[in-house]
């Protein structure tokens, strides 16, 4: 799930595989929006077949708890 | 057909006579199922719900709402207004802290929520005494805590006759304040209705519109609901920003007003897609039937306008403020004038003086709920001081060179008080003076530490404590007021005369 959230940002926002790590914080660190992080989310949520919480969407500042919650909705 | 109206009563009753049994909101109830509800039962579930009001003993009086834009929401809105109560929408990401303050506040007798907030609907009446009855938009029947919105509804299917008259108070919106308490505009069925009607934008009548910005806002509320149903516009519901290309696929809009951060993200969206016709792009981002964006809130670089030129799509832009109603001036499209945000509207007038911007007319506020230093300093004999900086015309164009106030207006049209900022991260004892403001389109702090208490805490490392206060403040803020740069000071900030840290 790591690796598969670090391709889809980095079709979102300038920045290389190598800069993303599970501390990183989307918006301090790799420069989303909050409109291009919704966007995203969207994207995944068709791509995994999920329904995303919008409160829990919202409470997501780090790359690592997006992994951590895409991986229990999969489960 | 455009019919200007002067109370939301009026537009209500006009729409439904027009257009009767034809969709007016259409919303999701699954993935991709969605189902629609008319103009005739519109206006049947919200004289329901005024109906229910005035049994409750609550007709006249504050209600307070809450919630994603739904069904419910319009309902519940226009049964409030359309009963001669007042409406005080909150939004929904607030705080619980927060939003009971506001419910305070604004002297809220009744509380409508969706169980979105189900943790404000869990407390509200221990932290806001003057609240007697609160309402679910969810739950089917009453319980002992609660009424169930939508057993109120109906339970009053009668015909509900009000009269409202037009400078009837209809609504009051918390906007931030510049001193970082926020304030209740006070507004009027006039305010709201004129602003929504007076101009005829030669949009055709039955256009599809997606909503997706958030109800609360003078903006959306304004110009999607109430311009929108006055035209007989089928209102789509946009359920979640996560899902809005998603949901242009599903709902196929001509049309949906935006913020320029929308815009600018899908710009580049656009770019990302230079090689392809632009006519196929159009087609999968937007659909063919798609022509018209509408900006407001903040404001937008003129380079997107010849961008979505080239895909056939026009960018409307309008400059407004919730002080009035909300719209100032707005372009239309057989008359745009570069670096422009529009002609005055045909209600409001405008005058310059000590080069900011003065409007007057029939969407100027009544005034801040129980603020009157306030009101005095912002409505001079009716004229309202915009705290923007500009000029107009001779033919009424708008043109805005800065601004007075001292307030960050983000990308996506949210205000924000850097003092209200300045004054809850200046409350950690590690701070001395702090300054916040906007700088490269984010929000930033410059701190000087108070060296006293590093010494003291035996603070080592004061760059890292200083993040840890930031991120305490960002844990709990909503993202738009989120402070993503931190800047630490070696010496105090410069003084004004009176010993105030200088701003410039």
């Amino acid at each position: 799930m790591f690796e598969k959230l670090v391709e889809v940002i980095c079709n979102y926002v300038e920045v290389e595989p190598e800069e993303v790590h599970r501390e990183s914080r989307f918006m301090e660190d790799l420069g989303f929006t909050s409109f291009d992080f919704m966007s995203m989310l969207g994207e995944l949520e068709d791509e995994l077949d999920v329904e995303i919480d919008q409160q829990q969407a919202a409470g997501i500042r780090t790359v690592g708890e997006a992994v951590d919650y895409l991986e229990e909705l999969t489960a | 057909m455009n019919k200007v109206c002067s109370s939301i009563r009026e537009i209500v009753e006009y729409a439904q006579q027009q257009y009767g049994d034809a969709d007016a909101i259409r919303y999701k109830v699954g993935k991709n199922e969605t189902e629609a509800k008319s103009y005739c039962d519109l206006k049947r579930d919200s004289d329901g719900f005024g109906a229910a009001l005035a049994a409750l003993g609550e007709q006249g009086e504050h209600i307070a709402i809450t919630g994603m834009t739904s069904y419910a929401w319009i309902v519940a809105y226009l049964g409030v207004v359309n009963s001669g109560s007042v409406a005080v929408p909150l939004d929904v990401a607030l705080p619980a802290e927060e939003m009971c303050e506001l419910i305070d506040r604004a002297d809220a007798t009744v509380f409508v929520a969706d169980e979105i907030r189900a943790d404000v609907l869990a407390i509200v009446r221990e932290r806001c005494p003057k609240v007697k009855y609160v309402i679910s938009m969810q739950k089917e029947e009453d319980t002992k805590e609660m009424l169930s919105f939508w057993s109120l509804v109906k339970n009053h299917p009668e015909e509900f006759i009000c009269e409202v008259e037009p400078e009837r108070l209809a609504t009051i919106m918390f906007t931030s304040g510049t001193t970082g308490k926020s304030k209740g505009v006070m507004l009027t069925h006039r305010n709201l209705a004129e602003n929504a009607t007076c101009l005829d934008m030669k949009f055709p009548e039955r256009s599809v519109l997606l909503s997706v910005l958030p109800i609360h806002h003078a903006y959306c509320l304004s110009m999607d609901i109430l311009k929108g149903l006055s035209l007989g516009s089928i209102v789509c519901i946009n359920d979640s920003l996560m899902r809005m290309a998603k949901n242009i696929r599903l709902f196929r809009p001509n049309i949906i007003l935006m913020v320029p951060l929308m815009i600018e993200t899908m710009a580049k969206k656009l770019e990302d897609a230079a090689g392809l016709p632009p006519e196929i792009v159009k087609r999968e981002v937007f659909g063919e039937q798609f022509h018209t964006i509408c900006s407001g809130g903040a404001y937008l670089p003129p380079a997107m306008l010849d961008l979505f030129g080239k895909y056939g799509i026009d960018i409307l832009q309008g400059y407004g403020m919730t002080e009035c109603s909300p719209v100032i001036s707005t372009t239309v499209r057989w008359d745009i004038r570069k670096g422009s945000v529009g002609r005055l509207v045909p209600n409001c007038e405008a005058k310059v003086v000590d080069e900011e911007i003065w409007v007057r007319g029939s969407s100027v506020m009544q005034g801040y709920y129980k603020m009157p230093e306030e009101t005095k300093e912002t409505l001079v004999d009716g004229w309202l001081r915009t705290g923007d900086l500009g000029y107009v015309d001779e033919d009424g164009f708008v043109y805005l060179t800065g601004r007075k106030k001292n307030l960050i207006i983000t990308k996506n049209g949210e205000n924000v008080s850097p003092e209200e900022l300045e004054n809850k991260i200046g409350e950690n004892r590690l701070v001395q003076e702090i300054l916040v403001r906007e700088s490269e389109g984010v929000i930033e702090a410059e701190i000087f530490p108070d060296q006293e208490y590093v010494q003291k805490a035996g603070v080592e490392d004061v760059k890292a404590a200083l993040q840890e206060v930031i991120d305490t403040y960002n844990r709990t803020a909503p993202a738009y007021k989120r402070v993503y740069r931190l800047k630490i000071r070696e010496t105090e900030f410069p003084k004004t005369p009176s010993k105030k840290i200088r701003r410039y």
